[in-house]
């Protein structure tokens, strides 16, 4: 777990989205949800709304998946397992 | 990436799961055909070579199986044919009988003619003819089938295997100049503290050793977030290993020397590239799961990153 905390710091300009928040803006169109596993991954099972853009395509298609540099965004993938 | 408003969520699918948040799954489409299922390619309705891209699609073994069915099946007809409606064989200017020796020459003249060699002791009379020619067209379109399968069969083995030779050596390279980086590394540290400062061209060195060092990390972060291939866990330990290592003489380096006067803009640089590069590469953001030793050795990479400059 002290992994896990550690990470949002040393990224400093990462910030964190609780699990509340993205309940209670489910709904919410100002914030886009991505998913950042395998493709077979995000079918089995994901958070409603949300986008799948597996990290290795990243490099390639972010640009085109997210074009606006100012959208609010919340990446996950499958957490502490 | 220049995305300015990215938050993440930690706990991630698991978390979400746990607490018992909404889940949308996407339903798998139906499945794809099987190939070595009854199921035509749509094109074989249309053209008469969708039927031998329907038979490219065949496994070897199914493909063999349905010559020599073939065969069988128009032998048996060529057999029938003499009983019923007198148009049969015909070995020597004698008919072949209806019985079963008549059933084996059938046979005989069905493989003779698929294969077409033809030797011409048992001939077809009447309108068998028209069927032992279109047999014979049949059975070399099928044999050239099984033929170029049994090609490519090979080919495919030996570009699998070129392609795990050249990851291997590929690999190989990695952690030679992985090693080499190290043992630089080490020399001019060594030198820094004889020296008090890193004079010119020493600095160089550094510099080129730097760059060598980010161009492998590169490919170790290549491997771990888009290779194809995975190596084995052996190899990958090592150069993971390897990679810590390089990574704390590297922080012990920089560590020692005076920050950002600015002596060398291309260090800086580079020194920041790998930074970079290492902070992405942890346990839990690579895209696979690895086992724990792994893990955590990209952690400790992870968090030497944040040690550099």
């Amino acid at each position: 777990m002290a992994r896990t905390e550690s990470k949002p710091d040393s990224h400093h300009a990462y910030r964190v989205i609780s699990r509340d928040e993205i309940l209670a803006r489910l709904h919410d169109p100002a914030l886009l949800l991505v998913n950042v596993m395998p493709k077979e991954t995000f079918e089995a099972g994901h958070i409603p709304r949300s986008i799948n853009l597996p990290v290795a395509e990243i490099e390639e298609r972010a640009r085109q998946v997210l074009p606006d540099v100012t959208q609010e965004i919340a990446v996950y993938c499958a957490g502490s397992t | 990436m220049g995305y300015r408003n990215l938050r993440y969520y930690i706990g991630g699918m698991a978390d979400w799961i746990e607490n018992g948040g909404p889940v949308e799954k996407v339903e798998p489409a139906a499945a794809p055909p099987r190939s070595g299922q009854n199921i035509q390619s749509p094109i074989s309705h249309t053209s008469w070579t969708g039927f031998l891209d329907l038979l490219a699609g065949w496994s070897l073994e199914r493909l063999v199986g349905f010559w020599l069915g073939m065969i069988v099946v128009f032998g048996v007809v060529y057999w029938v044919a003499g009983i019923g409606i007198g148009w049969g064989l015909q070995a020597g200017n004698v008919a072949v009988k209806p019985d079963l020796e008549g059933l084996g020459t059938a046979i005989y003249f069905s493989f003779v003619t698929a294969l077409s060699i033809g030797y011409g002791d048992v001939i077809p009379l009447g309108a068998l003819r028209i069927l032992a020619v279109a047999e014979g067209v049949a059975g070399l379109l099928i044999f050239g089938c099984v033929i170029s399968k049994l090609v490519s069969r090979r080919q495919e083995e030996l570009t699998a295997e070129i392609h795990r030779t050249t990851f291997e050596d590929r690999l190989d390279r990695v952690r030679t100049n992985l090693h080499l980086v190290f043992s630089d590394f080490g020399a001019v540290q060594q030198l820094q503290v004889e020296q008090g400062s890193l004079p010119g061209q020493v600095l160089r060195r550094l510099e080129s050793t730097v760059r060598v060092f980010r161009g492998e990390l590169q490919t170790v972060h290549d491997l771990l977030y888009r290779s194809q291939a995975v190596p084995d866990e052996e190899a990958l330990e090592s150069l993971l290993a390897n990679l810590v290592i390089c990574l704390q003489s590297l922080v012990e380096l920089s560590g020692s020397r005076p920050k950002n006067n600015g002596e060398s803009a291309a260090l800086d640089n580079g020194l920041r590239a790998i930074s970079n590069l290492a902070r992405e590469i942890c346990g839990e953001c690579v895209p696979r799961n690895y086992a724990p030793a792994l893990k955590e050795s990209m952690d400790q990479i992870h968090e030497l990153a944040g040690k550099i400059g």
